[in-house]
């Protein structure tokens, strides 16, 4: 019985990382429209932490977090630098797509228990994370936060007019770049939880809904803390009464309030 | 302190494109400066150039200082065009942005002050806490001026300031260009030259390179019009004054 409490205990607490996650990054990614961008880097480290699955397997410890870390920040540069060089910024996002889905495929091929490794990877394990998880998920938070609370204003003046932010003396190339790592690391974060394929949905889709609730900035971040915050606690609860992975059921409620959303206006 | 704004011998290329030729100017601090060009003549290039945005070949001399020196002591309203209509903020979040972002905690009591004075003298300061989206173009045309003075500015570069505005918002917004005239420079790009005929000191005629610089009644001819933009625009004038004949549907070349 209290080994089950630990494990709920261990997915209640990343639901609030990963809600913290939604407010900041997530709603800054939406302001930016650079949410293609996200589910880009959630592949690019989901190879990254395909690798490092495989090489904790069969050649010397590392943990995959750090390695999905790795690769997403390398994705988020480059697809940085080579929309900075002109390059079409959503066609370098699905270049570097298609190169860290073949790699991901690749490394899980490689894998022995190729299916269940795989499986955990795409859909996360919510309720089957380790107290080393949970340091990783918190560390990487923390760091997300002091950098947003250091650099909010002025990510938020190059997002909403490079121009004028440039000619104060901000470089818009340099916040970007500090975006995209923003959300190179808060996928990170989310991949443990709910899996390559739901990043999404508990990261921007929150902040989606938020912004058609509330015209106000401060509005969008609260609001989109609770609606990550409620469906991935739904997603949890949904699940200890079901065998289905909590991530399926929180993508489902975020939807949903994302659809309520739209009733609105 | 120089009390001069100078451009010598300034080209711009982007990836090797030039985009600006040998541009060569000078005015007094303060005065008016009006730009006028063609679309793609290059106008929003020299704005830049002047602000130290883009990379340039030659000498800008603002006040003495070079742009990227100078930019404490300027104010640059972009084109609104350029703006992320995606950023939830209102009315306050825009015009104390520039003000904020110069630190990384709190806002003081001074700052909230300075932004409603600039709020004030453009004229909205009931929209404070207004959704910043749900004002009309006009209306968020004035906000941004607003922001460029709440920084209380030495030398104001205002790009296109009335593409969104209609005819009583224009006025406003001349009028109270009119009222800094007397202390600040005021660097303008328009299609639309009429109501600011009486406030304008220079004119500077763009495209590409320089077709003409002076006094306002000396550069605005028809023979200047016809080769700016390469069609015929008929010039009225009255005693020291003139006028284009309908500048506000602005010719295409
Ligand atoms: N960042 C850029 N990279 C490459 N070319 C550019 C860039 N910015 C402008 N140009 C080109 O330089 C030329 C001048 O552009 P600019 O924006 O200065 O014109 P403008 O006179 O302000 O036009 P408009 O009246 O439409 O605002 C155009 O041909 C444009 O395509
Ligand atoms: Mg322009």
């Amino acid at each position: 019985m209290f080994t089950i409490n630990i494990w709920v205990l261990r997915g209640i607490i990343a639901v609030f990382l990963i809600a913290i996650v939604a407010a900041t990054v997530g709603s800054f990614s939406v302001f930016q429209r650079s949410t293609f961008f996200v589910s880009g880097i959630a592949h690019g480290s989901l190879a990254g932490a395909a690798l490092g699955i495989y090489l904790t397997l069969y050649l010397f410890p590392v943990n995959p977090f750090f390695t999905a870390i790795l690769f997403s920040i390398f994705f988020a540069v480059a697809i940085g630098i080579a929309s900075h060089r002109k390059e079409d910024v959503d066609v370098a996002i699905g270049i570097m797509f298609s190169f860290s889905m073949s790699l991901a495929i690749l490394f899980l091929a490689m894998i022995k228990e190729y299916a269940s490794v795989a499986w955990g990877l795409i859909i996360g394990d919510l309720l089957l994370l380790s107290s080393e998880d949970i340091i990783w998920m918190l560390t990487t938070v923390l760091l997300i936060l002091l950098f947003f609370l250091l650099f909010r204003r002025r990510l938020l003046f190059s997002i909403f007019d490079p121009d004028g932010a440039e000619s104060m003396g901000i470089n818009p190339y340099i916040y970007e770049t500090l975006l995209f790592i923003l959300i190179a690391l808060g996928v990170v974060v989310l991949l443990k939880g709910v899996g390559a394929i739901l990043v999404y949905a508990l990261l921007i889709v929150p902040a989606a809904a938020a912004k058609r609730f509330t015209a106000t900035l401060e509005g969008t971040l609260v609001l989109s803390f609770f609606i990550s915050l409620i469906a991935g606690l739904g997603g949890i609860l949904l699940s200890i009464f079901t065998s289905v992975a909590p991530s399926a059921y929180a993508g489902l409620i975020a939807t949903f309030i994302y659809f309520l959303s739209l009733l609105k206006k | 302190m120089s009390k001069y704004i100078e451009v010598k011998n300034l080209s711009v290329r982007y990836n090797g494109t030039p985009t600006l030729k040998n541009i060569n100017f000078r005015i007094e601090h303060p005065s008016f400066l009006v730009i006028m060009g063609p679309n793609g003549a290059g106008k929003t290039t020299l704005l830049k150039a002047i602000m130290g945005l883009v990379p340039y070949e030659g000498d800008i001399r603002i006040l003495g200082k070079a742009p990227k020196e100078a930019r404490n002591f300027m104010g640059y309203m972009p084109q609104r065009d350029r703006i992320n209509t995606n950023v939830p903020l209102r009315v306050r979040d825009v015009v104390l942005m520039p003000l904020l972002s110069r630190r990384k905690f709190g806002i003081s009591r001074e700052e909230v002050e300075q932004a409603k004075r600039a709020l004030r003298f453009v004229g909205l300061e009931k929209l404070w806490n207004r959704n910043f989206l749900s004002l009309s173009g006009g209306q968020q045309q004035r906000v941004f001026l607003a922001r460029t003075l709440a920084m209380d500015p030495q030398v104001i570069v205002l790009d296109e300031p009335f593409s969104a505005t209609d005819v009583a918002t224009k006025m406003k917004v001349v009028s109270l260009l009119h009222r800094l005239k007397s202390t600040k420079t005021i660097i303008l790009v328009t299609h639309d030259i009429n109501p600011l005929v009486e406030c304008t000191d220079k004119v500077l005629l763009l495209n590409r390179e320089m077709i003409a610089f002076g006094r306002t009644i000396e550069v605005i001819t028809e023979e200047n019009m016809e080769l700016l933009y390469g069609a015929r625009v008929p010039v009225i004038r009255q005693r020291d004054v003139c006028y284009l004949v309908g500048s506000d549907t602005h010719v295409h070349h």
